[in-house]
């Protein structure tokens, strides 16, 4: 059987962000309004109780690390800033987009909590290297392994070829999906953030989190590469491939970071991820996949 | 004494990474292992206590080192970074076998 293009796979996901879409255009509609305040962000957030509850649980999370407690949306809203709410959002709607691909070649609980543990540490180096906007980190971490998800949804029986080819050879599951397919899942993801229209330098770091040193020299993709490589030798979850992918050091040395820097990373993301997954995932602590 | 570099046995198995820090007890297992020699950077007391490698069992560290490659698809990577993120991954390991 020939595999299916990566369009034909793109074409039969939603487009829209599903139940946070609303929620998502109201902002951005109030963004555009010569009348927008806080207040009103805060109204269209508070619309949606369980997005409300989430938001609030994340502001009071380590992953923020804020002495005071917020208790209300507009409070959030004030201190974390318009364009990080709306990022959560948008990571909110991409979690619920995929619910339902089936467990059988990947645990979907290993899936997200690799992929909320690669958002955090994109994050965290984005600001320890003082890149702007470290909060887009987080997106690109949660995505970079969504052309998986569109492959396992969608191609199930070479997805299946796929993992029968990475045990039989014992080659990284990128590789074996580019015998197979011809492509591999940073190709699905890079064409899937673009039609969902996401920025150029959130896809860059998708498309090239496997060799950051062929894109361009932008950062980006070095970021998500590094917090993919920590990630995966910190064991916090799988998106299927169960090895350390190897450290390409031009994405280490291109980030300028020092040897020192990597023991405090390896701890905040120890102390982040927990309340991350529980904020994202509704789960509880203890039953790690 | 803390060691300076990998310490392998005959098969070139790695025992100890560079970065632990010994205790007489591993030492004399080391020597039983027939490791003759090892390349020391350091010792203070005050390392042993802190260190988690050290609190280990020697058999438990080389079963968490060998462990810990395995799941590297490029587990002799050299240089001051593969190296920092494996002794990291290995005190992470020893700390929660000691909690458990």
């Amino acid at each position: 059987m020939n595999p299916p293009s990566i369009q034909t796979m793109i074409q039969a996901i939603p487009r829209s962000l599903g139940s946070y879409g609303p929620v998502i255009e109201e902002i951005e509609q109030a963004l555009q309004s010569a009348q927008c305040n806080l207040s009103s962000i805060g109204d269209a957030i508070q619309k949606d109780p369980d997005l409300t509850a989430r938001l609030l649980r994340l502001a009071n999370s380590p992953y923020f690390g804020f002495a005071a407690r917020l208790s209300t949306v507009a409070e959030a809203v004030s201190l974390l800033g318009i364009q990080q709410v709306q990022d959560l959002i948008i990571a909110s709607s991409v979690l619920d987009r995929f619910k339902g691909v089936p467990d059988e070649l990947v645990s979907m609980n290993s899936f997200w909590r690799h992929s909320l543990a690669v958002g955090i540490a994109a994050r965290l180096i984005a600001m320890e290297r003082r890149l702007p906007r470290p909060d887009k980190f987080f997106v690109a971490g949660l995505l970079h392994d969504v052309g998986r998800l569109v492959l396992l949804s969608q191609a199930p029986v070479h997805a299946r070829a796929i993992f029968d080819l990475y045990r039989q050879e014992r080659i990284p599951l990128h590789e074996a999906e580019l015998k197979v397919l011809g492509y591999d899942h940073q190709q699905i993801a890079a064409e899937l953030l673009y039609c969902w229209k996401f920025p150029p330098h959130l896809i860059h770091a998708v498309a090239f989190h496997h060799h950051p040193s062929a894109g361009e020299g932008r950062p980006e993709a070095a970021v998500v590469h590094v917090a993919d490589h920590l990630v995966g030798a910190m064991g916090l979850g799988s998106s299927g491939e169960q090895m350390v992918s190897p450290l390409d050091e031009k994405a280490w040395a291109a980030l300028g970071l020092g040897v020192e820097s990597l023991s405090p990373l390896v701890s905040a993301i120890d102390e982040q991820i927990e309340a991350v997954e529980e904020v994202f995932l509704h789960r509880n602590h203890g039953s790690r996949p | 004494m803390v060691v300076a570099g990998d310490v392998k046995n005959i098969d070139g198995m790695l025992l100890v990474p560079a970065g632990c820090t010994l205790t007489e007890r591993q030492i004399g297992i080391l020597q039983a292992w027939g490791v003759a020699e090892v390349e020391v950077a350091a010792s203070t007391e005050t390392t042993r206590q802190h260190d988690p490698l050290a609190r280990l069992p020697l058999a438990k560290l080389a079963q968490l080192t060998a462990e810990l490659q395995a799941r590297f698809w490029q587990p002799d990577a050299t240089g001051p970074v593969p190296e920092e993120i494996f002794r990291l991954m290995l005190v992470r390991q020893a700390r929660q076998f000691l909690k458990d």
